[in-house]
């Protein structure tokens, strides 16, 4: 017999939501958590870039214990959102179910901020690296104090594919519990890359907005990078059932490919064959109650061409689904978007309520969908599908259904 | 000497999570709540803040032997160097 996944737990942290509760509120508000700031490395090192921050986030980081002292921001979001997953789905991992959890926690860089940190005090200071900047570094991190903190000893690792990174942690937790490697798993993914010298990178590509991101709107000006972490608890579903818990949606698909072709420009049969193998067994009876989370990201490339890769897939029905990219709100959490966009979705199809895509207002001819512009609205959604398309042309997308 | 003695000891001191009772050369090491990584830190905080190199190799266990905070002290003091 097949085993199916469910999941039981949200825990997220982003620039509209220190939880999910939060978060939510914020996503059917349509709030927009993006605002420019500066971050320095020193004197005459300075870049101001619209961003989407999580603010004050310190205070609360000193709050998770000892080990988190000792740990980069990223990992610190990644706690902070797997302590919420955890309690939100009380499961017991001191019963010997530990034994048989995962902990994959992807993230796109890793310890951004300690390496900063060491290189600066190297370079400008005369200072040695502190001892801990290696342990802060590794992309690994996160996922290893996941294990360290909750007794999770199954498979644990960091999956790093850029954007993508947190759809391919949850889809590939979830193959484990489906094949029974693990009974259960704690995945997401987790960024925190708003330093001088990362945001000066990025902006060495041209394609970050100097203002607001307007996914498939005609005046979209590129991305906002925001910061954050998504995690959830994915178990067994007749375990899930038996314990009585409470189950917000099964994870029915998962799709990841690759293009095969560029390290920058998408690929419409890439989008459409990773969202064709998620959907490959899902049965949709009504595509009025289909919602697809976009990647979204507001950039010249992105948006017209997973307009045709869903076009690509749905043909006609096309039409009668609703699309929206949340990351016109929260920015873009680079590795961490799957994991946060995951919740945004299963929210979605839980509580019958498209997040809108906020800072819409020019239609392009060259993305022709129903993007729920700037409202929320409610609807009927029987199958919820996040994508992710990462640089490097890595495609992972999930679709989730209510049990 | 003593000056260096007291500086280490308030370095020490703002390591030691799990001590309840005030910090002395007496104090066992196994008092002061931290693990073998700690040292590491505390021997980094002593380089930065004492203005001094301490040479050592983890894998040579040289802090393995000491029992008490005089110990450390004492093998701090024995290893450190002008940096």
């Amino acid at each position: 017999m097949t085993r199916r996944v469910v999941v039981t737990g949200l825990g997220g942290v982003c620039a509209t939501g220190a939880n999910v509760p939060e978060f939510w509120e914020n996503l059917k508000a349509g709030k927009c958590g993006i605002d420019k700031r500066t971050y320095s490395a020193g004197e005459g090192l300075d870049i101001t870039l619209p961003v989407a921050p999580v603010d004050n986030f310190e205070t609360r980081a000193a709050e998770l214990g000892r080990d988190m002292t000792r740990a980069d921001r990223f990992t610190q979001f990644a706690i902070a959102a797997a302590d919420e997953a955890v309690a939100d789905s009380g499961i017991d991992l001191a019963s010997g179910l530990g034994a048989r959890t995962a902990a994959i926690i992807g993230t796109g860089i890793g310890g951004q901020a300690a390496m900063d940190a060491a290189y600066i005090g190297m370079l400008r200071h005369g200072r040695r690296p502190h001892p801990l900047s290696i342990l802060k570094t590794i992309p690994n991190a996160a996922a290893s104090h996941v294990s360290i903190r909750y007794g999770a000893r199954g498979p644990a690792f960091a999956i790093s594919s850029a954007c993508a990174s947190g759809a391919h942690a949850i889809g590939v937790c979830a193959e484990f519990i489906r094949s029974g490697v693990a009974d259960a798993g704690i995945a997401g993914a987790s960024e925190a890359v708003l330093t001088f010298g990362a945001l000066e990178a990025w902006k060495a590509m041209h394609i970050v907005s100097d203002e607001l991101c307007r996914p498939f709107s005609k005046n979209r000006k590129g991305l906002v990078i925001g910061e954050g972490a998504g995690v959830l608890v994915l178990e067994e579903y007749e375990a899930a059932k038996a314990r009585g818990a409470k189950i917000y949606a099964e994870l029915v698909g998962f799709g990841m490919n690759a293009d095969g072709k560029d390290m920058i420009n998408p690929d419409v049969n890439g989008a459409a064959g990773a969202m064709r193998i998620a959907l490959e067994t899902v049965k949709i009876d009504d595509p009025s109650a289909v919602y697809i989370n976009a990647h979204g990201t507001g950039t010249l490339m992105n948006d017209p061409t997973e307009t045709k890769a869903i076009r690509d897939v749905f043909g006609a029905d096309a039409d009668k689904l609703v699309v929206s990219s949340t990351k016109s709100m929260h920015g873009h959490l680079l590795g961490a978007a799957g994991g946060i966009e995951a919740i945004a979705s299963i929210l979605a199809l839980k509580n019958g309520v498209v997040p809108p895509t906020v800072n819409y207002d020019e239609p392009d001819p060259a993305c022709d969908l129903d993007y729920a512009p700037n409202e929320a609205k409610e609807r009927k959604i029987d199958v919820a599908i996040s994508n992710s398309f990462a640089f490097g042309g890595l495609n992972a997308v999930l679709a989730f259904k209510r049990v | 000497m003593a000056e260096m003695e007291a500086a280490l000891l308030e370095i020490i001191k703002n390591h030691a999570v799990g001590l309840t009772g005030p910090l002395t050369r007496e104090t066992p090491v196994s008092d002061l709540g931290i693990d073998s990584f700690a040292v590491v830190e505390i021997i980094y905080e002593v380089e930065e803040k004492l203005h001094v190199e301490v040479p050592f190799n983890a894998n040579e266990n040289p802090f393995g032997e000491m029992k008490s905070v005089g110990d450390l002290i004492d093998a701090l003091q024995k290893l450190a160097k002008p940096a």
